[in-house]
C-alpha cells in the first residue's frame, strides 16, 4: 500500500496552541480536520506536508447550534451530522442536499465542514450550498479572530484567502426569512452522488407575494472555485418563479460559468450541465420555499 | 516518535503505543494483526477498509492512528468472537452474498451498523448505506437480499 | 442420483470470508520478510541514459536494489517480449525500471524516490492506428528475434499478431446480398479493478536455486511456466503457493508483482520479499482490457438472413503482449456471433503501442467483439424493419449446427436464452415517457464464447481414515465459487456428505497440473477429473465393504457416506467401515484426469480443429433503460440475463456469476473510461476511474438455461465470462429503442448521449 512519508505530528489542546504550531510549522504544515482530503493529498503527494496539526482534540469546534438569528456549525462538525440535522434541513435544505451527496457514507462520517471549505476544491459540494445560504466563517489566526463570508474565502483551485496559520472555527449562517428555500443538485460520473461533481449547483430564493425577492445561485466544478452566478441571479430577481423565468436564469448561469475540460467532463458538457442543474436546483429551491413553479 | 492511545478494540480496552504517522488501517492490520480489514484503494473511494468507529462505518485508510484514541473501534474480527456468526454474517452465508470476499468484511460491518440504527431498512436505505463500498464481483443483488432478510423486509 | 449437485449449497468459503479469516495474498507475512517498491517510467517511450541508485542503496532499511541489467532475460506467454525490469528502454508510462527492497514498505518507498534515472524521450506510439503507419517508430525493433509460439507476426513492424480466417466467398455473397451494412465500432481499455491489488512474495534459495512464491493468481501453472521461461529454469524449480484471490477476472495470470518480487529475491540472501502494488500502479501497470477497433460488414437478404460478414479488427496490446495474442485470434473469430453465416472473412491485427499493457479480461476478447456484433445486429434489424429478437432467432445457432470450422456444435441453448430474456423483460411494450425529460427503451444482445481447447485438469482425491475427503487440485478460488462447486461434485462422485470434503489451497509442489482458472473452464474440466477420481474412490470403498460383508460390490451403493445394499438397506457407514482398519491405518487415493484432446466433439474441417471448443457458452441479456434527455444520463432499470450453463451444479453460484457479470458489464459500458493523453493515463485513481456501486445496480433477473452436454460432468458447462459481454450492447440497443441514437464507441457516456441527441435533433426536426 501507499505509505505516508514521515511528518511531524501534534495534537494541540487549544486553538492558540494550534495556531502557534501552524505558524512555527511553516508553509508545509497542515491542519488535520476530517483527513479525507489531507490524507489523500499526502498519499498522492499533491502537497508537500512536513507537519500535521490535528485540531480534533480542541474542545468546542463541533456541534450545530440554534442561535436564533443564526445557525452555528462548528468547523469540525461531520458531514453526516449536517446530513442528519433537522435544524439545518428546516433552515438550509441546500446544505443537507449537498451533505448527503458528498462522497460516500464512510467518508462523510469522517469529513468535516471546515475541512471541506478549507480544501477549496472547485468541485466542493458544501461550498456552493454555504454560499447560497449566505454563510460566513469564523477564523482564528495569529492576528486574532475574524469573520468572512464563505464566498469570499475562495481564491483559486485549492486556495483560500486563509494564511497557513489560520483555522476556521465555525460557520455562522443567518436564519432565513419567511419564503426562503434552497436546494443543491450535482451530477457525478456515475450519474448521482458518491462521486466528485462533474458539475454542481446550489440555489436559494426568497419568495414574497409570488415574486422572487432574492436569489442566490452558486456553481461548483464550473470554474476555478465555487462561485456565484450574478447574471443568473439578476435574471430571476423580481420575477415570478415560472418555468420560463427559471429557465432564463438557468441559461444565464451557463453564461456565468467558465468551465474547463478535464478527466471528468468536457467544457461544453459542463456548460450544458450548468444550465440543466441550475434549473433543477432552482426548482428545488422554489419547492422548498413552499412555493411552486408555474408551468 | 510514538503516541500512547487508549482505545477500545472489539470491546476490549486497548492501550497501545502507536506511530502517529500511520493510518488506523496500518495499525489494525500490522500492529494488532487484525488483517480482516483490507485496503482497496487507500484514498477513501472503495470502502474496502471500513471499520466501525463508535458504531459508524468509517474509511480507516484516511484516519491517522491518533484519532483512534477514545473511540470504540469494531472490526470484522469482533463480530463473531463468541464463536457464533452474527445474524448478518449468517444471512451473507445463506444467500451467497459474497464472491471473492475481499469487500465482505466492509459490507458485513456496514450492514451491521445500519441494522443497529434501523431494524427494518428498505431496499433504498440499504443501497444508500452500502453505496460507498465497491464489490467488483458484483455480489450486490445477493448482498441486498441478505441485508433485507435480516431487516425483516425480505420476508 | 445426486445429493449436492443441482442444489443451492452454501459456499464452502463463506464462513472464512464473513469472519475476515480468509488469508489473501496481501495478508501473507513471513519471518524476515522485506518489502519492495518500484521506480516506474514517467515517459511512454524513452531510452534509459543512466540510472543512479547510490542514494537509495544508502537509505535506511534498504537491503537490495535491482535494475533490468541484473537479469537481462525476457518472459511472455505467447511472445517473450517483456523484461523483468526495463533494459535500456522504457515502453510505457509505468514500465518498471528499478526495484528496491527494504525492511519496511515505507522505507522501500522512501528509498525508491531517491533513485535517479535519466531518460532520453523517444517518439511514442500512443494510438493503435498510428502504430500501422509505414514510418511508425517501432516499439519492439527486435520483435522478429523474440522467442514465440506458432502464431504469425509481421517482422519489422508493430504488428505482433496477424490472423486471417476465410470461409466461402465473401465478395460474391456481398454482391448477391440485398442489403449490406458496414460500420466501425470500438471497445475501450478497462481495468479489472480486482479489489485486492497485485501482490506477490518471493523467496530465493541461494543453495538450491529454487524459488518459492506466495501469490494470488488464477492460473498457477501458467504463471509458473511464464516465470520459468523468463528465469531460464525448469518449472519444477519454482513453487507457487496460492492464497485466497481477491478477484481476478483474468487479471492475475501474468507476472506483474511476481516479476519484481523474483528480481529482488535473487539479491536478498534468502529473505522473502513482498511486492504489493498500489491501486494507482494497478491501474497504470498491471493489465487492461485490450482496446479494439472493429470494422464490420454484413450482407443480408430481404428475408433477414445473413449471408456474408467480413471483419477487420485492430487490437492494441500496449507495450507487451502478455495474454493478448489469444485475445486477438480467438476474440476475432467470435465477432461472427452465434449466427449461421456461410461466407465469412476475418482479418485481425494486433499492434504494439507505447501504452499500458493489456491482457485477458473476463471474456477474453468476446466483450469487445460482442459489442460490435450485437450493435450491428440491432442496426440491421431496425433498418430492415425486423424485430431484433426475430432477426437473431432466425439466424442463431441451433443444436447440431456447424461452427465456422465445421465443428458440429453440441449443447446449444441459444434459442432458449433469447426467448427467456425476451419474455422476462416484457419485450414489445414499454412506458416510453415517464416524465417530460425521461425516455425509456428496451434492447437485447446475445453472445457466444468458446472455452480454452484443448486443455486438461488433474486431481487427486484422498479419502482419509477419518472419512474426510480432500480434493487436491490446482484450481484457486478466485471468487467464482469453484471450491464449492468442486466440493459438491466430489461429494456426489464419492458418495459422502459435503461437510467432509475440502479443497486445499493450491500449491504447485502438491497439487497436480491444471490449466488456468480462466476461460470458464474449471467446472467442466476439473469436474470431469473429479467425477473420474471420485468414482474410483467409491469403487474402492465398495470393494472394501463387499469384502467385509462377503458380497459383490455390484450390489452395493454409497450416498452421503452410507453404504447400502441393493434394497436400500443401510449396511454400514463409511466412517465405521474405515474405523475397522484403525489399527493398521487406512487411506484411499485416486487420481483423475480430463483432457479435451481427442474428444470426438472437436472434429472439424481438416486443419481447423484447433478452432473447435469442447463446449460453447451462450448468453442473452435484455435490458430496460431510462435516459435523461437533459443530462444524457442512462439509468438501467432492469436486466434479464439468461445464460446457458448446461447443468447448474449450484444455481446460487451460477446466479452470482450472471448477476456479477451484469454489474461488471454495466460498469464497463457506462462508467469506466480511461483518459489517456500521450500514452499517460490521467485518471489513475478510483476517484476518477469509476466502478459501479450497489446504487447503480438495476433489477437483475438471472435465468439459467440448461442445455444438454453429453461429455460434461453432470452436464455442466462454464458460466464465468459470458455474462459480462452482452450487457453493454443490450444497453446500447435499448438506448436506440428509447431515443433513436446509436453509440458505436464505448463507453456510453452521458456526454456522448447528449451530443448524439443534439445531432439527431439538428438533422431530424420535430419529436
Amino acid at each position: 500500500m501507499k505509505r505516508l512519508r514521515q511528518f511531524a505530528y501534534s495534537e494541540p489542546a487549544t486553538l492558540d496552541e494550534a495556531v502557534a504550531a501552524l505558524a512555527s510549522g511553516g508553509e508545509d504544515a497542515r491542519v488535520l480536520a476530517g483527513g479525507t482530503d489531507l490524507i489523500v493529498d499526502m498519499k498522492t503527494e499533491r502537497l508537500p506536508t512536513s507537519a500535521v496539526v490535528n485540531i480534533k482534540k480542541i474542545p468546542g469546534l463541533t456541534g450545530i447550534d440554534d442561535l436564533g438569528e443564526a445557525t452555528r456549525i462548528g468547523a469540525l462538525t461531520k458531514v453526516t451530522a449536517i446530513e442528519g440535522s433537522q435544524l439545518v434541513q428546516q433552515r438550509h435544505p441546500a446544505l443537507v442536499d449537498a451533505a448527503s451527496v458528498l462522497a460516500s457514507p464512510p467518508v462523510r462520517a469522517l469529513a468535516t465542514i471546515g475541512g471541506n471549505v478549507g480544501r477549496a476544491s472547485p468541485a466542493s459540494d458544501l461550498g456552493p450550498a454555504l454560499i447560497v445560504s449566505a454563510a460566513s466563517a469564523r477564523i482564528r489566526g495569529t492576528m486574532g479572530e475574524r469573520e468572512e463570508l464563505v464566498e469570499g474565502l475562495y481564491v483559486g483551485p485549492g486556495q483560500t484567502s486563509l494564511t497557513c496559520s489560520d483555522i476556521i472555527t465555525d460557520f455562522i449562517i443567518p436564519s432565513p426569512p419567511v419564503g426562503f428555500g434552497s436546494g443543491h443538485v450535482k451530477l457525478g460520473k456515475r450519474g448521482g452522488g458518491t462521486d466528485i461533481a462533474m458539475a454542481g449547483t446550489s440555489a436559494s430564493v426568497v419568495i414574497e407575494d409570488g415574486v422572487v425577492r432574492d436569489c442566490k445561485i452558486a456553481l461548483a466544478s464550473l470554474g476555478p472555485i465555487p462561485f456565484r452566478a450574478p447574471t443568473a441571479e439578476a435574471a430571476l430577481s423580481g420575477q415570478a418563479p415560472t418555468e420560463e423565468t427559471l429557465g432564463a436564469a438557468a441559461e444565464a448561469a451557463a453564461e456565468d460559468a467558465s468551465p474547463i475540460g478535464d478527466v471528468r467532463a468536457s467544457a461544453s458538457y459542463r456548460a450544458t450541465l450548468a444550465r440543466v442543474l441550475t434549473l433543477r436546483a432552482l426548482r428545488a429551491a422554489v419547492a422548498s420555499s413552499g412555493g411552486w413553479v408555474v408551468a | 516518535m510514538t503516541f500512547r492511545i487508549d482505545t477500545t478494540i472489539n470491546g476490549d480496552r486497548t492501550v497501545i503505543d502507536v506511530d502517529p504517522t500511520l493510518t488506523l488501517l496500518e495499525v489494525l492490520r500490522e500492529q494488532l494483526l487484525l488483517s480482516g480489514t483490507k485496503e482497496g484503494c487507500g484514498v477513501g473511494e472503495c470502502g474496502t477498509c471500513v471499520v466501525l468507529c463508535d458504531g459508524e462505518p468509517i474509511a480507516s485508510c484516511l484516519v491517522l492512528a491518533g484519532d483512534a484514541a477514545g473511540c470504540s473501534i469494531e472490526t470484522i474480527e469482533g463480530l463473531a468472537d463468541s464463536g457464533e456468526l452474527s445474524d448478518v454474517q449468517r444471512a451473507f452465508v445463506r444467500t451467497g452474498a459474497l464472491q471473492c470476499g475481499f469487500c465482505t468484511p466492509a459490507m458485513v460491518l456496514t450492514a451491521t451498523a445500519l441494522l443497529r440504527e434501523d431494524a427494518a431498512p428498505d431496499a433504498e436505505e440499504v443501497k444508500k448505506a452500502l453505496g460507498g463500498i465497491l464489490c467488483r464481483c458484483g455480489a450486490y443483488p445477493k448482498i441486498l437480499e441478505a441485508v433485507l432478510e435480516v431487516s425483516g423486509e425480505g420476508a | 442420483m445426486t445429493t449436492y449437485v443441482g442444489n443451492r449449497v452454501a459456499r464452502v468459503d463463506s464462513v472464512d470470508k464473513v469472519t475476515g479469516r480468509a488469508v489473501y495474498g496481501v495478508d501473507v507475512a513471513l519471518p524476515g520478510m522485506l518489502h519492495g517498491a518500484v521506480v516506474r517510467s514517467p515517459y511512454p517511450h524513452a531510452r534509459i541514459v543512466s540510472i543512479d541508485t547510490s542514494a537509495a542503496e544508502r537509505a535506511p532499511g534498504v537491503v537490495a536494489v535491482a535494475t533490468g541489467k541484473d537479469f537481462p532475460h525476457l518472459f511472455g506467454a505467447a511472445i517473450k517480449d517483456q523484461p523483468f525490469l526495463a533494459i535500456d528502454r522504457v515502453r510505457y508510462v509505468g514500465d518498471p525500471v528499478v526495484a528496491v527492497a527494504a525492511t519496511s514498505e515505507r522505507e522501500a518507498q522512501y528509498a525508491r524516490d531517491l533513485v535517479r534515472v535519466e531518460y532520453e524521450e523517444l517518439p511514442a506510439i500512443t494510438d493503435m492506428q498510428m502504430a500501422l503507419d509505414d514510418d511508425a517508430p517501432l516499439v519492439h525493433p527486435d520483435l522478429h528475434t523474440y522467442e514465440r509460439g506458432g502464431h504469425e507476426i509481421v517482422p519489422h513492424t508493430n504488428i505482433n499478431t496477424l490472423y486471417h480466417f476465410e470461409r466461402g466467398d465473401v465478395d460474391a455473397a456481398f454482391a448477391e446480398a440485398d442489403h449490406v451494412f458496414e460500420a466501425e465500432y470500438s471497445a475501450h481499455a478497462l481495468s479489472h479493478v480486482t479489489l485486492e491489488v497485485h501482490v506477490a512474495v518471493a523467496q530465493y534459495d541461494t543453495y538450491s536455486g529454487d524459488y518459492t512464491l506466495w501469490v494470488t493468481t488464477d492460473r498457477p501453472y501458467f504463471l509458473r511456466d511464464d516465470l520459468a521461461g523468463g528465469l531460464g529454469v525448469d518449472g519444477s524449480k519454482i513453487r507457487l503457493k496460492v492464497a485466497q484471490v481477491g478477484g481476478s477476472f483474468g487479471a492475475k495470470g501474468v507476472p506483474i508483482a511476481e516479476a519484481i518480487a523474483v528480481m529482488l529475491a535473487r539479491k536478498t540472501s534468502g529473505r522473502p520479499v513482498k511486492v504489493e502494488l498500489t491501486r494507482e500502479e494497478c491501474l497504470i501497470a498491471s493489465q487492461l482490457r485490450v482496446p479494439a477497433i472493429m470494422k464490420l460488414k454484413t450482407g443480408v437478404t430481404n428475408e433477414g438472413f445473413m449471408i456474408a460478414r467480413s471483419a477487420d479488427v485492430l487490437w492494441d496490446s500496449g507495450a507487451y503482449t502478455a495474454y493478448t495474442v489469444g485475445v486477438a485470434i480467438r476474440g476475432s473469430q467470435t465477432i461472427v456471433g452465434p449466427y449461421r453465416i456461410p461466407n465469412v472473412k476475418i482479418r485481425s491485427r494486433q499492434v504494439y503501442t507505447n501504452k499500458a499493457i493489456t491482457g485477458s479480461y473476463r471474456g477474453y476478447g468476446t466483450t469487445q467483439v460482442t459489442w460490435a456484433c450485437e450493435s450491428q445486429m440491432d442496426e440491421i434489424a431496425n433498418e430492415l424493419g425486423i424485430d431484433p429478437v426475430v432477426f437473431r432467432l432466425q439466424n442463431g445457432y441451433e443444436e447440431g449446427d456447424p461452427y465456422l470450422n465445421g465443428q458440429i456444435m453440441h449443447g446449444v441453448g441459444l434459442r432458449e436464452t433469447i426467448e427467456t430474456a425476451r419474455d422476462e423483460i416484457g419485450w414489445g411494450s414499454v412506458e416510453r415517457k415517464p416524465a417530460p425529460h425521461l425516455r425509456r427503451g428496451k434492447g437485447l444482445a446475445t453472445m457466444i464464447k468458446p472455452t480454452l481447447t484443448p486443455s486438461s485438469s488433474n486431481v487427486v482425491i484422498n479419502l482419509g481414515q477419518d472419512g474426510r475427503v480432500q480434493v487436491v487440485c490446482a484450481a484457486p478460488e478466485v471468487g467464482s465459487g469453484q471450491d464449492t462447486v468442486l466440493a459438491q461434485m466430489a461429494a456426489d462422485a464419492v458418495g459422502v456428505p459435503i461437510d467432509v470434503v475440502s479443497v486445499p489451497a493450491t500449491d504447485t509442489a502438491l497439487t497436480p497440473y491444471n490449466g488456468p482458472v480462466a476461460s470458464s473452464r474449471t467446472t467442466y474440466h476439473m469436474g470431469n477429473a473429479i467425477v473420474a477420481a471420485g468414482a474410483e474412490i467409491r469403487e474402492k470403498v465398495l470393494g472394501l465393504a463387499a469384502d467385509f460383508f462377503g458380497t459383490d460390490a455390484d450390489y452395493l451403493e454409497m450416498y452421503d457416506g452410507e453404504i447400502r445394499d441393493e434394497n436400500g438397506e443401510l449396511l454400514i457407514t463409511l466412517k465405521d467401515l474405515l474405523a475397522r482398519h484403525q489399527s493398521e491405518g487406512y487411506a484411499l487415493t485416486a487420481g483423475g484426469r480430463y483432457s479435451s484432446t481427442g474428444s470426438p466433439l472437436l472434429k472439424a474441417n481438416p486443419g481447423e480443429e484447433w478452432i473447435s471448443s469442447i463446449f460453447w457458452m451462450l448468453c442473452t441479456q435484455a435490458a430496460e433503460i431510462e435516459v435523461d434527455t437533459e443530462t444524457g444520463v442512462i439509468r438501467v432499470i432492469k436486466v434479464a440475463a439468461s445464460a446457458d450453463v448446461g447443468k447448474a451444479i449450484n444455481p446460487m453460484t451460477c446466479e452470482q456469476q450472471v448477476e456479477g457479470g451484469v454489474v461488471m458489464g454495466l460498469s464497463n459500458g457506462l462508467f469506466e473510461d480511461f483518459k489517456i493523453d500521450n500514452g499517460r493515463i490521467e485518471n489513475a485513481s478510483l476517484v476518477d476511474y469509476k466502478v459501479a456501486t450497489i446504487e447503480d445496480m438495476p433489477e437483475i433477473v438471472p435465468i439459467l438455461v440448461e442445455s444438454v452436454h453429453n461429455e460434461a460432468p453432470f452436464g455442466a458447462k462454464g458460466i464465468g465470462e459470458p455474462a459480462a459481454a452482452a450487457t453493454p450492447p443490450a444497453i446500447a440497443n435499448a438506448l436506440f429503442d428509447a431515443v433513436g441514437i446509436r453509440i458505436r464507441d464505448l463507453p456510453i457516456t452521458p456526454e456522448k448521449v447528449l451530443a448524439a441527441l443534439a445531432e439527431k435533433a439538428a438533422t431530424e426536426p420535430g419529436d
